[in-house]
């Protein structure tokens, strides 16, 4: 597969396909499945026949490991300077302190978006604020 | 790590499904092709959310089945090299672990457990560190990095 080799999400090297495209964190896709799962029960009695089993293990999945209930306190995690993927991880991981969030996102500190050591500090700080307050 | 995107694909659909409901027959017939399925370009589509546009049917000649170009946004995962994400233990062995994250299969070999955790085979086959604080066993939640992923015909391992 072409430009396989040089993909490397520590650097954001994910194709620029998946750079302009919206991610999402768990919490967001938990709600996005329920959704439709529920739209899937009112229309028939049985709805996990209809479901693949990818739809089922990506449901079991996000509700499993997602950080935040409120998804408009995490509409106001997006608002950092920085690229959804970088966002997502950060908001799926819930880092507490700027080292553990510099080695789960290595680009915040490498793509020369003068992102210094307070300014992650600051934003890990909102963001434990958010979940906190949800 | 999951995204929505906007896929395209051309659906073909015989003439019996014409009529007042063929868009509906159209978005079913898309729904049952592609959810679930796998490429190694984007990953799994899990679900679709909603149909962007549907274009003029083209009939195939000699066959009488029309093509229609559709554009649907949909909920794909498709895992990086480099990633870090949750993982969920589904089987420990001595050559190291199974994990999965929704529906990509994870394994993690024993060279890349840190050395300090010890195989212990039993009932409940785990890696415990020698101070026995950390245990990762079946149903464990564990973080990792990804260093590689491989598709195959119909999964992403």
């Amino acid at each position: 597969m072409s430009g396989e080799e040089e993909e490397n999400a520590a650097e954001l090297k994910i194709g620029e396909e998946f750079l302009k495209a919206k991610c999402l964190m768990n919490c967001e896709v938990a709600l996005i499945l329920e959704h439709k799962y529920e739209q899937l029960q009112q229309m028939s009695d049985d709805p996990m026949n209809q479901v693949s089993q990818v739809f089922e293990k990506s449901l079991q999945y996000v509700k499993r490991f997602s950080r935040y209930k409120n998804p408009d306190a995490v509409r106001q995690v997006r608002e950092y300077q920085l690229a959804e993927f970088e966002l997502c991880v950060l908001g799926n991981l819930c880092p507490e302190t700027v080292e553990e969030a510099i080695a789960m996102v290595p680009s915040i500190k490498t793509k020369g978006r003068a992102h210094d050591d307070d300014a992650i500090e600051r934003m890990l700080n909102d963001l434990s604020l958010i979940k906190k307050f949800e | 790590m999951f995204f929505h995107i906007v896929l395209e694909r051309n659906m073909q659909l015989h003439p019996r499904h014409f009529g007042r409901n063929l868009r509906e027959n159209l978005v079913s017939k898309l729904m049952k092709d592609v959810e679930g399925t796998c490429s190694g370009r984007h990953g799994f589509v899990v679900a679709i959310t909603g149909i962007e546009n549907v274009g003029k049917g083209l009939i195939r000649d000699g066959t009488g089945f029309v093509t229609f170009p559709v554009k649907y946004q949909c909920v794909v995962f498709r895992p990086f090299k480099g990633e870090i994400l949750e993982a969920a233990v589904t089987m420990v062995n001595k050559m190291g672990f199974f994990a999965e994250t929704g529906p990509v299969q994870i394994f993690v070999s024993n060279h890349l457990i840190p050395d300090d955790m010890e195989f212990q085979s039993g009932d409940m086959p785990n890696y415990t560190t020698s101070d026995g604080s950390v245990k990762i066993q079946k149903d464990s939640e564990v973080r990792l990095k990804i260093i590689g992923t491989r598709v195959d015909a119909t999964e992403i391992v």
